[in-house]
């Protein structure tokens, strides 16, 4: 990899960074209502001092550039990302640190469990186009794809949770409650972790599944597939040592850039399940309007996807000899 | 090579096993036997242990565990002893004997000198540019009250002078904390002010409450512990208390059916219905201290103002839309038939204090037709109302958008309006926004003609009395209602501490509004809770009449619970405890799944058909694919 | 990006203009085709006049059932908690939804048609800066911009019940924000195929005859991407009713134009799933699936018909 590969794709990166924090600027100064105002609701003898000291405390009063924009471009640097309107007394930095570790379990999990079946399937499927778990396992990725990720929670919940009672409705621990030892606490983890993990993976596992068949498809089409079967390779060699390889490049690669759609799809599955995590806050800060919070979970679900993409880039830069340049 | 392999996942296994059990803060202590756990479910956040940042139920729930009043609430709200075990009122001078002996949570004396470092505390608080404590909803009792000075005469006698003579400070929602730990913060610590670290008062919290919080995972749950230095006679069978957030009320109504928890607030109307016939589960409907309202912008179009007609500041034009508003059906529908019609400004819940309107209004499109019409506001050819000046008159009509509930009331409200000729458009807004445009001047522009939004009051009516005041107008007034007999009632009755006259006072208060309707009371919401009955007993509402037994006024019904798992059930212990400690989400299954079985059925179902209609899709494709 | 493109369906360079009634007859030709093809009619039919299948929307108060009842004779979809009949909430909810869908596709696709077309001709500066802006929302989480995007943006513009289209300002605002927020992996496509139409020899011609870029964009250009911009439209319209329903779904839906999506939110607000009133969300449910399913199928067919790689290798 040379070095103006590498300079180029971390000179875009931090652009993308920059771009972030721009917009996370324009958007908190486009705000409706004053925040001030909003806190205040319901407040017995709100005093136009209060007023003015929560202008002050949120530093609503300074000119809005290059003042509030040097100051939020250097706060968000330094990690300060101000503080909740709703959980009074936290900065934003600590309400995000309290919610990133479900969120980064569930969906490390699930990525995880999806890119193994989804690959696998999507392998076997193009290998075996047309057999039946091509048939059966296409239809039913085509139909998982098309199903938003929280009816599909809402259905595993009906049925597993209230409905067979197999899986606890909520939560990740079961709250307050005393382990004896860590598998006891583990195994109660694992409980609440079943449905919302069948959910994601679920939930992707179609797309990817979709992705791979094409992609191996579309290999098995190229010429030196052809040529290595002239040469009369076995089949299941062939799919090993070039199929394979060379499919699954431009698949990782796409999974690395729809990361960012994902994140759709955890923030509904985490309401559904009641799981503590960022898709969770995301919600509760858009129904109290605690834009703080819902800007520092853009920045950071922005910044982590753009870091996965470098890494995926960089990675690929290894991989393929093409883009070495 | 495999038993290396094997070694390995193990020990992978192990890792991946604590890292996971290092994601919960501070690992509970371990009791000796298995603690009896109360539950308690809310949808409210919970993101509060410093009281003063204190918003919503759930907040004040608590910090009433945490820590007592000066004076706590009975069950029917009388005052009861509390962090004083008695008081005596001389005038305007108060005099609390705080009970001797009595100790912090942490084994350190409680004593006078921490009521007067907490009361001292709000005082300064107001004396700051920044005017009040944190999220400034404590303040206002000391404040209505008109305490001016607190001092401790010795260890256990606390004497406080008040600027008039009145009793609100015996229903001061104010928590009394422990000197020795909050003094060591400044006030602009403990008030959350910017620029500091603020104190969060985290766990373990020190208190004389019944139970203290011990766990806190802000936003998920807080764990209670009993307080082992509790002063109180009567003690609660819990030993430990978990008050657990859920993101939607439908879960955490699930939960309460398999018995993952015992009680929980906020239960939704049809649920409320279902629940009903749920075995070992209770419901209860209380009244809320409170109301939804429809406000209307008695400004008008006037100078400062900016309402779309000057109708809007007649009273004959409001009350004449009183008639086109049926309460009773918007509590069928919004409300799913619980709760009451509304009528007004003190709801039912204060039992001493409510009235009846002398001058009721009833439902009859056909009389607002009339009053209207009498009141100089008549129909054009196209049959549309107009005001005086000749102009149709268009309302707005909106509410915030954190109460979707009210986009209900208002398709109601466009359809008989609009019998009227008046065309009313609907829409909602955000809330910021909202609290922005409904602020009167020379804070806000007046901008709107009628809104929905709902009032939640106190022990004592007071609060619910301010806004309607002249001097609230920029400020908390958001119909910009003034009437110098109204602001004359509000001081009179909180100066009056006969009971007989300060009815009649807020009597011809609660008239005056009716009559003059810069608010259209839509309805008195319900408390909706409910509790299982298999875990524990002695569920006690507070207030006795339209009460719940918890989120109600302190820690009352919490210390009236009994332990029904002592009691030895009729079958032998053969029936499999459950293995160790684990907790088990199966707990109490198997009984009510028969009577659930349709959703199950339904949701097979469901997903067997779209499964099976992708799957035929995809055979029509597969022979296709087979020729490429 | 990276070499592997932007988006799921690769680039297809328009080989030949079909004509549009030849492409859809070779598109039911083929089973799956046509029976998305199917599906989208039914929906279609549903979503030009509801009132012909079950008169107009039902509203709190002209509703005349029972709260939440189960499907009966009267009400084959049962109520709802407003005692609205659901197979008519259903119906009108297909208008809804597909409205925005499309009106969302329209936007997305003219953004990222423009922006492709122009970045890939001009070139130079304006492709650069224009690509980085493409980057910047093909990586990011645009579902959680949008959240924060609606409520600011519905300030904005009011949300008074002004309608356009038939369509209550509210909606109009989550169109504009699925616009804003999509039209990334298009302008990616259009790029790159622009691109290659710049390098050919017709463009060629056109300039030295003395055309205008704005000419040779509009002539030239566009016809020979149409095909294209087609084949991405009938995804993103399935990507925009996603989108759609699932902010609808946190609460950032209309309750007086109710679609799919604030069906099955109204359903999770009354608690139907926990009450067993699975008539209240099965039937929007089942509808989304299905539709999004069809725009899957029926794309996936374009694609392999307008695709002359495919069709080369068939």
């Amino acid at each position: 990899m040379s070095g103006s590969y590498l300079a180029r794709r971390f000179g875009s990166a931090l652009f993308t960074i920059v771009l972030i924090i721009l917009v996370n600027f324009i958007l908190f100064r486009a705000l409706p209502g004053s925040p001030e105002r909003v806190i205040l609701r319901g407040t017995p003898n709100v005093t136009p001092a209060q007023l003015e000291a929560a202008r002050e405390r949120w530093g609503l009063n300074d000119p809005v550039f290059p003042d509030q924009f040097v100051a939020f471009l250097g706060a968000t640097v330094s990690g300060d990302l101000g503080y909740s309107f709703v959980a009074r007394g936290q900065t934003v930095g600590q309400v995000l640190g309290q919610r990133i570790w479900p969120t980064v379990i569930l969906f490390g999990l699930g990525e995880l469990v999806a890119i193994v079946l989804g690959l696998a399937l999507g392998a076997y499927s193009g290998w075996r186009r047309g057999g039946p778990v091509d048939v059966v396992g296409n239809g039913l990725s085509l139909v998982l794809y098309s199903t938003p990720y929280f009816l599909l929670g809402m259905a595993l919940l009906l049925v597993f949770a209230t409905g067979l009672r197999w899986f606890p409705t909520f939560g990740m621990l079961t709250a307050g409650a005393d382990y004896p030892d860590i598998w006891a606490r583990l195994g109660d983890f694992g409980a609440h972790l079943v449905l919302p993990l069948a959910t994601v993976g679920l939930g992707l596992v179609g797309q990817y599944a979709i992705v791979m068949r094409s992609s191996i498809v579309e290999t098995l089409s190229e010429d030196y597939v052809t040529t290595a079967r002239g040469m009369g390779l076995r089949e299941g060699r062939i799919l090993r040592h070039h199929a394979l390889p060379n499919a699954l490049l431009p698949t990782v690669s796409l999974i690395a850039i729809n990361l960012g759609y994902v994140v759709a799809g955890a923030i509904t599955v985490e309401v559904v399940f009641n799981w503590p995590g960022l898709g969770t806050l995301a919600v509760e800060a858009l129904t109290a309007r605690d834009y703080p919070v819902l800007q520092g979970v853009f920045l950071l679900l922005s910044v982590s996807v753009v870091l996965a993409n470098l890494v995926a880039d960089l990675v690929y830069g290894v991989l393929d000899p093409r883009v070495r340049t | 090579m495999r038993s290396s392999i094997r070694a390995r996942l193990a020990a992978a296994a192990a890792t991946v096993g604590l890292i996971l059990a290092g994601l919960s803060p501070a690992l509970a202590p371990v009791a000796a036997a298995d603690p009896l756990i109360l539950r308690a479910g809310t949808d409210q956040d919970l993101q509060v242990l410093n009281p003063w940042n204190s918003v919503v139920v759930a907040d004040f729930e608590v910090f009433t565990l945490n820590y007592d009043l000066l004076v706590n609430f009975g069950q029917d709200l009388e005052p009861v002893e509390g962090f004083a075990e008695s008081w005596d009122q001389d005038g305007t001078t108060w005099t609390f004997h705080i009970r001797p002996g009595m100790l912090w949570s942490d084994g350190e004396p409680a004593t006078a000198a921490d009521v007067v470092y907490t009361f001292q505390l709000i005082l300064d608080a107001v004396d700051t540019d920044y005017g009040c404590l944190g999220q400034c909803y404590l303040d206002g009792y000391l404040l209505n009250a008109g305490v001016t000075s607190v001092t401790a005469t010795d260890e256990t006698t606390v004497v406080i002078e008040t600027e008039f003579e009145n009793t609100l400070l015996l229903q001061s929602y104010v928590p009394i904390l422990p000197e020795h730990i909050w003094s060591e913060r400044t006030l602009e610590e403990i008030g959350n002010h910017e620029g500091v670290e603020p104190f969060l008062n985290e766990p373990p919290v020190v208190g004389t409450g019944p139970y203290q919080a011990v766990e806190f995972e802000p936003g998920n749950f807080i764990r209670f512990a009993r307080n082992p230095n509790d002063w109180r006679a009567e003690q609660g069978a819990a030993d430990e208390i978990v008050i657990q957030h859920f993101g939607s009320i439908d879960t955490a109504v699930q939960a309460l059916r398999t018995g993952e928890i015992d009680y929980v607030r906020g239960v939704l109307a049809d649920q409320f219905t279902d629940l009903a016939d749920e075995p070992d589960i209770q419901t209860v409907e209380g009244i809320a201290n409170g109301y939804t309202e429809l406000s209307f912008n008695t400004g008008g179009n006037s100078e400062g103002y900016a309402g779309s007609t000057a109708a809007l500041s007649d009273v004959a034009f409001r009350d004449a839309l009183g008639y086109a508003i049926d309460q009773d059906a918007l509590v069928e529908a919004t409300l799913g038939g619980y709760g009451a019609p509304g009528t007004t400004i003190i709801p039912p819940f204060h039992t001493r204090w409510h009235v009846e309107p002398d001058n009721p209004r009833t439902f009859d499109l056909a009389e607002a037709d009339r009053r209207l019409t009498a009141a100089g506001y008549v129909l054009d050819g196209e049959g549309r109302r107009l005001d005086k000046s000749g102009a149709p008159i268009n309302l707005r009509l909106t509410w915030p958008d954190s109460e979707e509930e009210n986009a209900t009331n208002a398709q109601f409200i466009v359809e008989w309006f609009d019998e009227l000729g008046i065309a009313v458009d609907a829409a909602v807004t955000e809330e910021g926004a909202l609290i922005e445009a409904v602020t009167g001047p020379p804070f806000g522009p007046g901008d709107y003609d009628i809104y929905m939004w709902g009032w939640v009051g106190d022990p004592d009516p007071t609060s619910l009395l301010n806004f309607f005041r002249s001097e609230e107008i920029g400020y908390s007034s958001d119909s910009f209602y003034s009437n110098p007999r109204y602001d004359e009632l509000f001081l009179l009755q909180r100066a009056e501490s006969d009971p007989a006259t300060r009815k009649t006072l807020l009597a011809e208060m609660q008239n005056l509004v009716y009559d003059e309707a810069p608010y259209i009371i839509l309805y008195y919401d319900a408390e909706l809770h409910a509790y299982r009955t298999d875990r524990f007993g002695g569920w006690t509402n507070q207030p006795s009449e339209g009460g719940t037994p918890l989120f109600g006024y302190g820690s009352f019904g919490y210390t009236k619970l009994t332990d029904l798992t002592a009691v030895p059930t009729a079958e032998p212990s053969a029936a499999a405890p459950s293995p160790g400690a684990t907790p088990s989400p199966t707990g109490g299954g198997g009984d009510s799944a028969a009577s659930d079985n349709t959703p199950l059925i339904i949701g097979i179902v469901a997903l067997v058909a779209i499964i099976a209609v992708g799957f035929l899709a995809m055979r029509r494709r597969g022979p296709r694919a087979e020729e490429e | 990006m990276t070499a592997a493109g932007a988006s799921w369906s690769p680039p297809i360079p328009a080989g030949r203009r079909a004509g549009r009634f030849d492409l859809l007859f070779r598109l039911i030709r083929r089973p799956e085709g046509a029976f998305g093809v199917l599906i989208l009619a039914t929906f279609a039919a549903l979503a030009l006049a509801p009132e012909l299948f079950v008169g107009p929307l039902q509203t709190a108060v002209t509703a005349h059932g029972t709260r939440l009842s189960p499907p009966s004779a009267a009400f084959p979809l049962g109520t709802d908690e407003l005692r609205r009949d659901m197979l008519n909430l259903t119906v009108h909810g297909a208008r809804v939804s597909m409205a925005i869908g499309l009106l969302a596709t329209l936007v997305t696709v003219f953004i990222g048609a423009v922006v492709g077309i122009v970045s890939g001709f001009v070139g130079g500066r304006v492709d650069a800066v224009l690509m980085r802006i493409t980057d910047f929302f093909l990586v990011i989480p645009t579902f959680v911009l949008a959240l924060i995007l609606t409520p600011i943006i519905r300030d904005l513009v009011g949300s008074g019940s002004t309608e356009i289209l038939g369509i209550r300002m509210t909606l109009i605002v989550i169109v504009i924000v699925i616009g804003i927020t999509s039209w990334s992996s298009t302008a990616r496509i259009i790029r790159s195929q622009t691109l290659s139409l710049k390098a050919r020899a017709f463009v060629d011609r056109a300039r030295v005859i003395g055309a205008g870029s704005g000419h040779i964009m509009r002539r030239h250009i566009l016809p020979n991407v149409i095909n294209l911009i087609v084949a991405n439209a009938v995804l993103v319209f399935a990507g925009a009713v996603l989108t759609e329903t699932t902010l609808s779904f946190v609460g950032l839906g209309d309750p007086f134009q109710p679609s799919w999506g604030q069906l099955l939110e109204a359903a999770r607000s009354v608690g139907a799933p926990g009450l067993g009133a699975w008539w209240y969300f099965v039937p929007p449910g089942v509808c989304i699936v299905l539709v999004v399913f069809a725009f899957t199928l029926v794309g996936g067919a374009l694609d392999d018909l307008l695709n002359p790689k495919r069709r080369g290798r068939g």
